[in-house]
């Protein structure tokens, strides 16, 4: 147990590591932060924006036309973490996309897989560095959200805030470790990231095409849609078979890399 | 398993306490009529070999014979389609992690990390290959010592030129002190000064380490192996000593004569020898004035040595040199890897103790 636990923190800080060493990974997190103050200043600040709205629904109230009460904080967190979702389903892909590909092409697979550590004690390594480097990235915007947040009148509890990121850091694993599955297959980076952000679209776009089919198959599909479960996490809504829907994804992520690194490792080059 | 304490030597020719009585009456690596197959081609066929503790294998082959094939399955990274390989007595496909503690692996190109520096990759390795945490530093730093990285181990192994890059792939696969170390073409792509170190810290491993290690180049093997196995086309041709490989193929013998005295004369004398086939003139440019050099062939299976200084001193000539040219492993290998498949199949079978050969492997290009 404590040489599974070592080997597991030895994989997990030098994949970290390894993060930090790559300038791809910078300006991914530069795009990301771009984009992510772009919105959340848009969604808030902007003539359409939230303020704005809310502003002019105010007036309309003073002028005597009745409107149901708006709850500001709540709309603006469920729209701008759904949001955040969204921006990364572009970049988990390119996250996941060296996981093993890389490994692969450099030859350091033979050296993990001539070592005494389990095929899916690496696995979870590589899974846990990157989620956390994903976090990383999260974490500022998470901060910029919770002092909009304290803005709100009346106060509201962390409470949300925190579900609702719960469930992005949920959602981002369960890609990420499907997109780990798809990059040990391949020797090619840009490959595997093709092929995760197709799946990714995928899983995405499975509720529409679910509720087009008929009966039994569309109903078992529509269970598959990550975007049903995510958009319950951001309003709020902790919901067991959601959690264990994402678990499920990161398992079978695990599950099949493992798999295919013990069979499909004997490629000839 | 791992030693506390650093030689104080700097050679490091420890010898591990227990594991070496023991392992003394078995093989550490035991192959039995291993087969390997990839979709419709075969790669290796019918290995048979074991190597004892303490010894140096070298596997002799030319490109895609199956060395690197067999290699991988020592390791565990490639199962067998048949046959057993055990390492230490643990089989390398069932007890695969016990295996995998006790081999150091070098692969045909190193495993590295660029983004790390020397010193932090060797303690990543370190630390999958179980080396307990309060040796690590100790270990790393040895390896380093031993492949001469010391200056380097703050470097990124990005910047490193391709024979540090080797380097640094040796000490990956001795830092954690292993049993058995698998060495796959370790001197490629290093200059001569290089090559000639590594061949030093690879004799410097022996004893308390067992080694395998693979190569196309020949006179690496008769450098650094107590033992060689020669591997054609996914099959083992010959095993033996580097010595013995030469002394099977020493019915084409020649000699080179140097003498004083009238040309035709040393000439016909030389001829006249008994189981003397052909006599050639050699270049005569570093000979002293009057002196002559010839090359002598003999017939298969005679060594007339002796008959030839005896002729040539009652011919009333002076001799200046006799030389008997040994057949060059590089010959050896020439015969066994480049000949018809039914021919190389004798030359496997001949026991290693008939002192004569039947089969007649056709001689060297000159």
């Amino acid at each position: 147990m404590r040489t599974i636990l070592s080997n597991l923190l030895a994989i997990y800080q030098r994949e970290l590591r390894s993060y930090f060493a790559s300038p791809l990974s910078y300006i991914m997190t530069a795009v990301f932060w771009l984009l992510g103050g772009f919105f959340l200043a848009v969604i808030l600040l902007s003539p359409e924006g939230l303020i704005a709205q809310v502003a002019r629904e105010d007036q309309a109230q003073q002028l005597g036309l009745a409107s149901a009460p708006i709850d500001v904080a709540y709309e603006f967190l469920q729209y701008y973490v759904g949001l955040l979702g969204s921006l990364s389903m572009f970049i988990l892909p390119i996250l996941s996309m060296g996981l093993y590909a890389e490994e692969r092409k450099q030859g350091t697979l033979e050296l993990l897989a001539t070592s005494p550590v389990m095929n899916w004690v690496v696995a979870l390594g590589k899974l846990l560095a990157v989620v956390t480097f994903y976090g990383a990235m999260v974490l500022p915007l998470m901060l910029c959200e919770a002092i909009a947040l304290d803005a709100a009148s009346p106060p509201i509890g962390p409470t949300l805030l925190i579900v609702s990121h719960a469930g992005l850091m949920l959602l981002a694993a369960s890609v990420l470790s499907l997109g780990m599955f798809l990059s040990s297959l391949t020797s090619s980076t840009v490959l595997s990231a093709i092929m995760t952000f197709g799946l990714v679209l995928f899983l995405w776009i499975v509720e529409a095409l679910a509720r087009s089919l008929p009966g039994a198959i569309g109903t078992g599909l529509a269970h598959l849609s990550m975007l049903k479960h995510f958009t319950d996490f951001t309003q709020g809504i902790l919901d067991t078979s959601g959690i264990i829907l994402f678990f499920s994804y990161i398992g079978l992520g695990l599950f099949l890399t493992a798999q295919s690194i013990e069979t499909l490792r004997y490629q000839r080059n | 398993m791992l030693r506390r304490f650093l030689p104080k030597t700097g050679g490091g020719d420890v010898i591990t306490s227990n594991n070496r009585d023991d392992a003394e009456q078995t093989p550490m690596i035991e192959v039995e009529h291993l087969h390997k197959v990839y979709g419709s081609t075969t790669a290796i066929r019918d290995v048979t070999f074991s190597v004892a503790p303490g010894e140096i294998l070298g596997f002799l082959g030319p490109n895609g014979a199956g060395k690197t094939t067999t290699m991988r399955i020592l390791t565990g990274y490639l199962p067998a389609t048949e046959g057993t390989a055990r390492v230490a007595n643990f089989d390398v496909h069932r007890d695969s992690m016990a295996v995998r503690q006790r081999i150091g692996y070098l692969p045909e190109s190193p495993p590295l990390y660029l983004e790390m520096t020397v010193a932090s990759y060797l303690m990543f390795v370190a630390r999958i290959k179980r080396v307990a945490a309060g040796d690590r530093s100790d270990r790393v730093t040895l390896a380093m010592q031993r492949c001469g990285l010391m200056e380097k181990r703050d470097v990124l192994i990005r910047k490193l030129s391709k024979g540090y890059r080797q380097r640094v792939g040796i000490a990956q696969a001795i830092v954690h002190d292993p049993p058995v170390i698998i060495l796959d073409e370790p001197t490629s792509g290093l200059d001569p000064r290089q090559n000639n170190e590594v061949r030093h810290l690879i004799r410097g491993l022996a004893g308390d380490h067992t080694i395998i290690l693979s190569t196309h180049i020949l006179p690496e093997v008769s450098a650094t192996c107590n033992r060689v196995a020669i591997i054609n086309q996914g099959q083992i041709v010959a095993t033996d000593s580097p010595e013995a490989l030469m002394n099977r193929l020493s019915d084409n013998l020649s000699y080179e004569v140097e003498l004083h005295g009238d040309r035709e004369t040393g000439r016909q004398t030389l001829l006249g020898v008994p189981g003397v086939s052909v006599v050639e003139p050699l270049a005569q440019d570093q000979t002293v004035e009057g002196r002559q050099r010839w090359r002598v062939m003999t017939l298969a299976g005679q060594d007339p040595g002796a008959a030839i200084a005896a002729a040539v001193i009652h011919q009333g000539l002076e001799l200046h040199e006799l030389r008997r040219q040994r057949a060059s492993l590089e010959a050896v290998f020439l015969n066994l890897t480049t000949e018809e498949p039914q021919i190389a199949e004798e030359a496997a079978a001949i026991a290693p103790a008939s002192p004569e050969p039947e089969a007649q492997p056709p001689a060297p290009e000159p």
